[in-house]
């Protein structure tokens, strides 16, 4: 009876806090495949025929920086794992003056605020000769991420049995032999995370593209968000087409890698 | 010599694994950061201007009206995040918890996800279509129901924008909050609430008396994490209203954006970053405090 009598309040604002949730990507959804005079006859249903050509149309426009974003994203999420399971390798494997510094100073990093220290790199980079190239777009994201990354994977690394390690070194297995055949593979749980988190900021990034990049060569997807446009028929519906296109990518992601990538999202998190 | 060289021969490894995020993080992360401390007392432009002023950039900050706006802006936004942060997605987790059916309770769980895996950039987009003035969903839905009169230019109008910020990604559930709770409701021992269950203890009951007191560490995680996340504001704001309608709605971080790239004042723009840099880390040093003595008493 009591529990009965508490089903349906429990039920009823679940349902209603979900369908609050999701009612703007319904609307995202339903409004990506209208012509603006659909949407202006039947703003909030569905409404015949469906215009998929939005999304043909949308896809022809931003298709050229989806490859950019996934070639940059991608080779943050590469550069970071390497740099960041190395020294991470460094301060679980070995013991040396200053090796607590060191790693102050790495995990210090997380302490500063991205805009801080926007412009100098702006600078930096212009100097360098980056900016409108790949490389401009890679390293500085690689440099936020690394901190953050060394510390999962160290603290990961300290989990596997030292006496693994020390039985390969007395084998005879060189420091890149236990690298690359124990601590890699029996690392890929933390990989994955460190990998998602930074394919996720990669995906996700904004401000440093708006500054390190100017014109089409090497722009990222969520640059060209703002400059799809459709004909007068189509109207905003291709631009909608155009955000979701945009999502898909991360919504596959998070699809075939759920596990890794909740833990990813909320580690994130905990590094403020 | 000999000695320096024994001690390399010892150490090289170690070191040697470190070379190569040093040299990123050098490159890109501690040169830039002592570059901006360094400009912060500067009269400099990028380019050709570059003069040492001392505390010029610092004082004059210190009388500039729009910097105090966006001090404001970033308190209003803290404080109803902070209120948001602490209620919506905490009844949500709860109310998705106690659900017994663990297949429907791990669907939700993914539902309510949904919003935090798309990119944030496209969640702002989103919602600037639901604000806008014409054919915008929110002023479609105000129509629909007969109250016309409330329609708005949610994000031109001074009085609107700041609250349509906030209320972007209603009902706030989507976001990293909602799984953190929700971890903290599954490692309170089940034992627990067969007692509550035993002592005849209603939702509400349970609620104040059980799950909240045993959730406070991360009810305590999210009032920082929320702070420190409020307080560098920026994307949002860019991409909804850039700091408008006039400077109604900007914050530090945008300020400093506007200063550098618009206005070419980077010397002045690194003072502005400067500042909240202080205050973020008199910030997280009061946080670690306040946050490491309740771990002792858990």
């Amino acid at each position: 009876m009591n529990r009965k009598l508490l089903a349906l309040p429990h039920y009823g604002s679940l349902a209603l806090l979900l369908a609050l949730t999701l009612f703007p990507f319904y609307m995202l959804i339903v409004s990506s495949v209208k012509y603006t005079e659909q949407a202006i006859h039947n703003f909030w249903g569905i409404s015949f025929p469906i215009h998929f050509d939005n999304y043909s149309a949308a896809f022809k426009q931003i298709a050229p920086f989806i490859g950019n974003t996934v070639l940059i994203s991608s080779a943050i999420v590469v550069g970071v794992v390497l740099i960041s399971s190395l020294a991470a390798y460094s301060f679980v494997r070995f013991n040396y003056p200053g090796k607590q510094l060191f790693f102050v100073l790495i995990l210090s990093l997380m302490m500063i605020p991205g805009y801080l220290i926007l412009i100098p790199q702006f600078l930096l980079v212009q100097k360098l000769d980056m900016l409108n190239t790949y490389q401009g777009q890679i390293f500085p994201p690689m440099a936020f991420g690394a901190a953050m990354a060394t510390f999962l994977m160290k603290t990961f690394f300290e989990g596997i049995p030292k006496s693994l390690i020390e039985a390969a070194d007395m084998e005879g297995a060189g420091e890149r032999q236990i690298f690359l055949k124990i601590i890699i593979p029996l690392s890929l749980p933390i990989i994955a995370t460190v990998a998602i988190i930074n394919f996720l900021a990669g995906w996700n990034n904004y401000i440093w593209p708006l500054v390190a990049t100017n014109g089409d060569a090497v722009k990222p997807v969520i640059l060209a968000l703002s400059t799809i446009t459709g004909n007068m028929d189509q109207g905003v519906g291709v631009k909608l087409a155009g955000y979701i296109i945009s999502s898909i990518p991360l919504l596959l992601l998070f699809v075939v890698a759920t596990k890794p990538f909740i833990s990813g999202v909320t580690s994130g998190a905990v590094k403020g | 010599m000999t000695n320096t060289a024994g001690f390399f021969r010892k150490h090289w490894k170690g070191y040697a694994f470190l070379i190569p995020i040093f040299l990123v993080l050098g490159t890109f992360k501690y040169i830039p950061f002592f570059n901006a401390v360094k400009m912060s007392f500067y009269d400099w432009n990028g380019a050709n201007v570059k003069d040492f002023i001392g505390f010029d950039n610092f004082i004059r900050l210190f009388q500039d009206d729009t910097f105090y706006t966006s001090l404001k802006n970033i308190g209003i936004f803290t404080v109803s995040g902070i209120l948001i942060q602490l209620t919506v997605p905490l009844i949500a987790a709860v109310l998705v918890f106690h659900v017994k059916n663990m297949k429907l309770q791990n669907m939700l769980k993914v539902w309510f996800v949904i919003p935090l895996v798309i990119p944030s950039i496209v969640i702002y987009l989103t919602w600037q279509w639901i604000f806008a003035g014409e054919y915008g969903v929110l002023n479609q839905f105000l129509e629909a129901i007969g109250l016309d009169s409330w329609t708005h230019a949610w994000l031109g109008e001074s009085k609107t924008a700041i609250w349509s910020i906030i209320f972007v990604n209603f009902p706030w559930i989507g976001g990293i909050t909602f799984l953190l709770y929700l971890a903290g409701l599954m490692s309170i021992s089940s034992e627990l609430f067969e007692v509550a269950k035993l002592d005849g203890m209603n939702a509400w009951q349970r609620f104040i008396r059980l799950e909240l007191p045993l959730v406070r560490s991360q009810v305590k995680l999210v009032m920082v994490l929320t702070i420190i996340q409020q307080i560098q504001s920026f994307e949002n704001i860019l991409v909804l209203t850039n700091g408008g309608p006039g400077d109604t709605t900007i914050s530090p971080a945008l300020y400093l954006y506007t200063k550098g790239f618009s206005y070419s004042e980077m010397g002045y723009a690194s003072a502005i970053g400067l500042v909240l840099f202080i205050i973020l880390l008199l910030l997280t040093l009061i946080n670690n405090k306040f946050v490491k003595n309740t771990d002792k008493i858990d």
